[in-house]
């Protein structure tokens, strides 16, 4: 009949919807990024690795191409501290470290495992050398800014959810010791070329040998490490790997970026500037960074003084009477037409080899008991070049005469002259506990004892009720 | 078998017939095309022609001819042995029995028991808008429509009863005939049938795991005339800037910068004023440049629309395109955009039906540098406000002037520059397509199976040449983006709708599928060789970055739906869905989402009746769960990402870095919002009076929120869910005809009032966000979710003004001087610091509200629209640097002096003054954070008149000699008169959109402006 035809049409049809019903899988299979698991297992991630632990303290406006205007603007040389150090001071050094920290621990744990399966020993142990570096550089730097610190490593269980507490001062260098010693021994001498940016054996040493001076010093003052600072910075010295520049006009240049003197450093290009070369000058840009007044006016006159500052504008007019402030012109070595446009590629150096002369002569005064002609010899190199290598009754070079605790002042003074605005000047102010007596008048008054550490991060504190804050805060 | 034998039989017996033939009228004795008559009983009937006639066969004894139309009150009619029957309808004010959809189906509005608005598909095209999503504004109880973004093609957002969440966002779910998702934007309002908009938990429920923010459901439309009809529109508009700020100008300007340099004696020097007698003499003459006017202009836009529908037969259909081009008030802004669409529906067989609707949309774009932080010195609407008017656009040599390094701001940018400059287009081709086939196997039951794809490609082109701030520092900068989204959905609907005696049933039982795909590339690339070809030759970029995503989510969905209806007169409705998403922890795939509502129709009650005042009376009450699972897939997995570049080889290219992005979370869930309504449906004077109020409450749990970790973990939060949010408001809808007739007025009113209260954000007890961007002082976390506290929180210093003469003593124990600026001591401890931060202000508006009003009267026809929403404040963050002491406001002349202490700018005072004062400061504000103070909050409640449109007809008689159905011409307004009393450009702008808490500041966002437009349609 022609109704039952239509009828059984009907239903097949209704059976035939019914197939569509196929349900789709709920598992995510992501197609654009790697889970950890199945990472760290080529040389080429890890040394990425690398890479990314760099990005996380160094970009334009932030981590350390802002802290000086921000977390460290507190130092005598510099405008605009005033030692009112509030909460959260320096809380983004804390992060871009800590970042850092947690990226490497992985790869030193994929490591060890053996996950880099097939690589010739010797590759595996460049790639080691380069982790420990990196790692233990974090933690000195964070070390002697917060002072005892969570210690994640790569053994540390569920880091994402672990509760840890403070380890005290000298474990945490206990860490990074073993870890710089380690980087010594697998680090070579020298990169080829195209890798020039990379620490070398030398900057293990060096950074290993200001690790010892300032366990020699404030808040540990175990002066046995004087020995062990000495002997390290020797070692460089010896190697002759680096040298002094020698016309202080040419010790911050494009041509000298990677050496002689550069041992390692913050490094920009054009694919990856710095911030903006405006910001440190206040004559001719924004002047975010410039030199305080009185300090610069105390500055001993010298070639050095007019390499290492700009202190007058194009048409020879002083910065007093433009009523602005000296400019950092040791950072200020971008070609002009990169100025204009406010992009900068300069290099903030972390080790160069002026600093590992200073460290040898102060460690080696101290360990000795007085200074000794190696020592008296390593700091006076840094001065004559500073003169222009003529004599200078403003600034004269040190003598063996001198007792321990006057070349003990004049190295570290000399370390504030030559390493100034280069992430230094802070940690010697609190590692020789002189930052009330150096700073100038109208901040003494803000300064108290707690401003030799910062505050631990407030978030930290509230998520982490095993963290406690450092006094003063 | 039995059963459907009988009722085939009766389908296709033939007896006896006769012809009964007529013509329907409406009040006026216009002809009406389209009602449809039907021979009660039976399946027999027909529709009426273009001039209201009618001819149907009629068979049988004792016949009833039954004639409705959508907007009339129905007749029944009994045959009675005549053949000619002319029958007068009568408009149906209440439109009780007009269709509403809801999710997955329709129901008659009387028989709803939820909350639903609706808006037809006329009250859209009434405004000159082209845009659905801005006709919304003011229309609907509830629905709150920001206009955050005044640019051609730029986004509006829309609330619906309040805010849930803060990371699962907040968008309602759009459903074009049936395809979920989309966009308002690229819908072509003429295509617009009605929008329902379902808003409370039982309307929504059924969209389960996307229905918690609610829904809107758009129809397009079909023909149903057997003549073709088609219609032709067109509209020109004439936009310009709504509000120029009070700048001063350049004379004045001179004058204050001079004052300013005379103050800076500190330390001995002796400060020279910047400016000459004779310069500022020339500034007088020659008035200076007026930013403002130098880079907003006059703009016209043009929209074409041609439709044609019909239906006839088994087939309906419905064709239509359009045209826009839109110009923006902002030199080099503008948007074009071209849809087609073609709607068909066929009857295959009496018990199958098929029908496609496809629409496809090409949009390109340009826009300008806008909004947020990081374009400050670039973005040229602040830059305009800010700029020296000393200087002139162009330098001596032709270039674009650069700002002074010894007055003003030496970072900004050549506002014109910056305007006229860039090259951001963006182009896109949408493509949606919708298709069904519908099986009535059996009498009630029905089957409908539906496919639908949304396709859309986009690709961006941008380049900023030397001419710009950041092309310059880049030595050219441009970005291609390609990307392409990829939506496919199939629904499966099984439907049983059975009447027996009082009992009406209506069961809907659904399953779905839906997969979403996501594939993108970015080319970045700077250094170019050749600016002239700039990002069209990427080859001559030196450095280029590429990068590439994808992405799916895939959610398999079960529901059913019970819907029962006791004597016409008690409503009940059930309903449960589960969902299961692939974005979710693997331990939480599936989610639940319950819902039932209840309904009492008393105007059907006999003892209601006899009071003869409610023509309607309906009290409902429902409740429910839905879901939000609006994040990004992938979010439970532990990443490894690429992009931490770094020359870590030191040599002039940047090595790639990877490093761990997020911590993996298989607990990760929905987001549950559970919500309770009641609410009343009155209706008097037979339907010329409505009144509906809604009572609710929402609760949010299992928030999806970033948990903040220690940061020595390397991240900073964990995506988790945390939190909970409630939302509470009432809803009132007052409707009325107060006149009918020749003349006759239609007038709607809605009121909302919405307030958002934070239950719990997690263990840190608040959340802050940073939503002041930089450069301004604003930089520190001000917008706040506090537990316990409402949504939108403004966290910062309090102001009270400069310090008056006599209050020198207490000034100075803070460090200052009479005249500057006297923050609130909230501890009295005589410090000013962190722990002295107060309420000052929140983002949220106490209530919305809108009033839309219809007057015709014979061939023309008046609406007009005032909406607006009062209570909420703005944080102007562009205002700051306008009012420095060396800015532009004029109301700097009115600083604080001696003779003048009741400003509330600050005095400026010289650096010796202070430096003999001798005093030291106790206040510490953290770096870069010190404006964050309620100076700068301002009240930006408002109230507009958002459209005015003054219509006429040409009468039938006079477009029937020129063979046209119907003429019309029309003058509008949109954003003729605003009232508020913010100081801003448009007190609706928000720049962070991203979050809705961070809504509430003002960062240079691209006005809204005043349009003027004529049009006309014609029809045939």
């Amino acid at each position: 009949m022609k109704a039952n035809k239509y009828i059984f049409e009907k239903f097949f049809f209704f059976l035939l919807a019914l197939i569509p019903l196929s349900c789709q899988d709920l598992v995510e299979k992501p197609k654009s990024f790697a889970a950890p698991s199945t990472f760290y297992n080529d040389p080429a991630q890890i040394e990425a690795v690398f890479t990314a632990s760099m990005n996380n303290l160094w970009n334009a406006w932030s981590g350390y191409g802002w802290a000086m205007r921000s977390a460290f603007q507190n130092t005598d040389s510099q405008n605009g501290g005033n030692l009112n150090i509030s909460q959260n001071h320096g809380s983004d050094l804390w992060a871009g470290h800590y970042r850092s920290i947690a990226n490497i621990n992985p790869a030193i744990g994929a490591i060890k495992e053996g996950k880099l399966e097939g690589v010739p020993q010797n590759e595996v142990d460049l790639l080691m050398g380069q982790a420990k570096f990196l790692r233990a550089f974090n933690y000195f730097m964070l070390v002697r800014i917060f002072g005892p610190l969570p210690l994640p490593t790569e053994d540390t269980e569920d880091p994402f959810n672990a509760q840890l507490e403070r380890t005290p001062v000298a474990q945490v260098y206990g860490l990074i010791v073993s870890d710089l010693m380690e980087a010594v021994n697998k680090l070579p001498t020298s990169w080829p070329t195209a890798q020039k940016g990379r620490p070398t054996s030398d900057v293990a040493k060096g950074l290993l040998a200001k690790a010892y001076l300032t366990m020699a010093t404030a808040p540990l003052n175990e002066v046995g490490n004087y020995q062990k600072a000495a002997d390290l910075a020797k070692e460089i010295m010896e190697g002759e790997r680096y040298f002094l520049v020698e016309d202080i006009y040419k010790v911050f240049s494009l041509e000298t970026e990677f050496g002689p003197e550069m041992m390692w450093s913050f490094i920009s290009n054009y694919e990856d500037v710095a911030t903006s070369p405006q910001i440190w000058t206040s004559m001719r840009g924004w002047g975010d960074i410039s030199v305080q007044t009185e300090w610069v006016n105390k500055f001993p006159e010298q070639p050095r003084k007019h390499a290492y500052f700009e202190l007058e504008n194009s048409e020879g007019v002083g910065f007093l009477e433009l009523g602005r402030y000296a400019g950092v012109k040791k950072y200020e070595y971008d070609k002009e037409e990169d100025f204009d446009a406010g992009r900068s590629i300069i290099n903030i150096p972390i080790l160069r080899y002026a600093d590992v002369l200073l460290i040898f002569a102060e460690s080696e005064n101290r360990r000795n008991g007085a200074p000794t002609p190696e020592a008296v010899e390593a700091v006076n190199k840094v001065i004559d070049r500073a003169n222009g290598y003529v004599d200078n009754p403003e600034h004269p070079k040190l003598t063996l005469g001198m007792s321990v605790e006057e070349f003990d002042k004049a190295v570290i003074q000399e370390r504030n002259f030559e390493l100034c605005f280069e992430f230094d000047r802070w940690f010697d102010l609190v590692r020789k506990r002189i930052l009330g007596e150096e700073s100038r008048e109208t901040v003494k008054q803000n300064f108290s004892e707690a401003d030799y550490l910062f505050p631990i991060p407030e978030n930290d504190l509230r998520l982490n009720p095993l963290l406690d804050q450092n006094p003063g805060y | 078998m039995l059963f459907l034998l009988s009722v085939v039989f009766a389908l296709t017996a033939k007896g006896q017939e006769s012809k009964v033939s007529g013509k329907v009228a409406s009040d006026n004795d216009t002809g009406l095309p389209g009602v449809a008559i039907l021979l009660k009983g039976t399946a027999i009937g027909t529709v009426t022609n273009m001039e209201g006639e009618y001819t149907l066969g009629v068979t049988g004894e004792n016949q009833i001819l039954v004639f409705s139309f959508i907007g009339y009150k129905a007749q029944e009619i009994p045959v009675n042995g005549r053949s000619v029957i002319n029958v007068t309808l009568a408009g149906d004010l209440q439109s009780l029995n007009e269709v509403v959809v809801v999710g997955y189906g329709t129901q008659k509005r009387s028989d709803l028991t939820g909350s639903i608005s609706s808006i037809t598909g006329d009250e859209v095209n009434m405004l000159p808008t082209q845009r659905v999503d801005q006709a919304l504004q003011g229309r609907a109880a509830g629905v709150m429509v920001l206009n955050t973004d005044g640019a051609p093609g730029g986004n509006t957002t829309i609330r619906i009863r309040g805010m849930n969440s803060i990371n699962g966002g907040n968008n309602a779910l759009i459903v074009v005939d049936g395809l979920q998702g989309g966009n308002l934007n690229s819908i072509n309002p003429n295509d617009v049938e009605s929008i329902e908009i379902l808003k409370d938990a039982s309307a929504t429920a059924i969209y389960g795991a996307k229905g918690a923010n609610g829904v809107i459901l758009i129809t397009t439309k079909l023909g149903n005339t057997e003549k073709p009809v088609i219609s032709y529109k067109y509209d020109i508009g004439i936009a310009s800037q709504n509000r120029k700020l009070d700048l001063m100008n350049a004379a004045e300007y001179a004058r204050n910068i001079n004052t300013v340099e005379l103050t800076r004696n500190g330390d001995g020097n002796i400060p020279v004023p910047i400016f000459s007698t004779a310069e500022i003499q020339e500034f007088e003459n020659n008035g200076g440049t007026d930013w403002q006017d130098v880079i907003y202009r006059t703009a016209i836009t043009q929209n074409h629309q041609l439709s044609i529908s019909g239906g006839k037969d088994k087939i309906n259909y419905m064709v239509s395109g359009g045209y826009l081009d839109q110009e923006g008030i902002l030199l080099n802004t503008e948007y074009k955009r071209f849809t087609l669409r073609a709607n068909l529906k066929t009857e295959i067989t009496k018990w199958a039906e098929f029908g496609i609707n496809w629409a496809g949309s090409k949009e390109i774009s340009n826009s300008a540098l806008f909004g947020g932080s990081t374009d400050w010195p670039n973005n040229p609407i602040g830059a305009a406000t800010r700029f020296s008017p000393t200087i002139p656009v162009y330098d001596s040599n032709g270039n674009y002037s650069r700002s002074s390094l010894f007055y003003g701001n030496p970072i900004l940018w050549n506002p014109l520059a910056s305007a006229a400059e860039p090259l951001i287009e963006r182009n896109s081709l949408q493509n949606n397509f919708n298709g069904y086939l519908e099986f009535k196997p059996l009498e009630g039951l029905s089957l409908r199976i539906t496919g639908g794809a949304r396709i859309s490609e986009g690709n961006d082109v941008s380049f900023l040449n030397n001419k710009t701030f950041i092309g310059l520092q880049n030595n050219g900068q441009g970005t291609t983006i390609s990307n392409s989204n990829t939506y496919l959905q199939n629904s499966n609907i099984l439907t049983y709708d059975k009447e027996v005696n009082k009992h009406h049933f209506n069961i809907t039982a659904v399953a779905e599928q839906q997969y979403e795909k996501y594939v993108g590339s970015t080319i970045n690339t700077t250094d170019f060789l050749n600016e002239a070809t700039g990002a069209y030759d990427l080859a001559g970029a030196t450095i280029a970055k590429v990068g590439s995503s994808t992405d799916e989510r895939v959610i398999n969905s079960y529901l059913g739906r019970l819907n029962y209806i006791l004597a016409d007169k008690y409503l009940i409705t059930l309903s449960y869905r589960a969902d299961g998403s692939s974005v979710f922890g693997e331990n939480n795939k599936w989610g639940y989402f319950p819902s039932g509502s209840f309904a009492w129709r008393a105007s059907d009650e006999a003892f209601i009746q006899n009071l003869d005042v409610f023509s309607d009376l309906k009290l409902r009450a429902s409740w429910g769960i839905t879901g939000n699972q609006a994040i990004s897939p992938y979010q439970t997995l532990a990443r490894i990402s690429s992009g931490g570049y770094y020359p870590y080889n030191g040599s002039d290219v940047t090595d790639i870095g990877f490093f761990i992005s997020s911590a993996a979370n298989p607990t990760l869930k929905w987001e549950s919002t559970t919500q309770r309504d009641i609410g009343i449906d009155i209706g008097l004077f037979d339907g010329r009076f409505t009144f509906t109020a809604d009572y609710y409450i929402k609760t949010t749990k299992d928030l999806l929120m970033f948990r903040d970790i220690p940061t020595y973990t390397g991240l900073r939060s964990i995506l988790d869910n945390v939190g909970s949010m409630e939302n509470k408001g009432f809803e009132l809808a007052i409707g009325g005809d107060p006149f009918v007739g020749a003349f006759s007025w239609n007038t709607g009113f809605n009121l909302s009032a919405n307030r958002t209260k934070v239950l719990d954000v997690g263990p840190v007890g608040k959340l802050a966000f940073n939503a002041g961007g930089s450069g301004q002082g604003t930089n520190l976390p001000f917008m706040y979710l506090v537990e316990g506290e409402p949504f939108g929180q403004m966290i910062g210093w309090g102001y009270e003004g400069p310090w008056k003469q006599n209050e020198a003593e207490q000034a100075a124990l803070f460090g200052q001087l009479p005249g500057d600026p006297h923050y609130t001591d909230v501890n009295k401890d005589g410090k000013i610091n962190l722990d002295d931060q107060k309420v000052i202000g929140n983002s949220m508006p106490k209530f919305i509200f809108g009033w839309n009003n219809q007057l015709s009267y014979k061939n023309l026809d008046l609406s007009f629209q005032i909406q607006g929403d009062h209570g909420k404040d703005l944080f102007n963050v562009a205002r700051i640097a306008l009012e420095q002491s060396g800015g532009t406001s004029r109301r700097i002349m009115d600083r604080w002096t001696p003779d003048n202490q009741d400003s509330d700018i600050p005095a400026l005072i010289d650096q010796k003054t202070r430096e003999e004062a001798n005093l030291t400061s106790t206040i510490s504000f953290p770096t870069s954070g010190g404006n964050v103070n309620s100076r700068w909050v301002e009240d930006a409640s408002y109230v507009r008149l958002k459209n005015i449109t003054l219509g006429y007809n040409l009468p039938r008689s006079l477009s029937d000699r020129i063979s046209l159905s119907t003429v019309r011409v029309y003058v509008s307004a949109t954003n003729l008169i605003t009232i508020t009393n913010y100081e801003g450009y448009d007190p609706e702008v928000s720049s962070y959109t991203g979050n809705d808490a961070q809504i509430g500041t003002d960062y240079n966002n691209y006005p809204q402006s005043k349009v003027f437009n004529i049009g006309m349609n014609v029809s045939f």
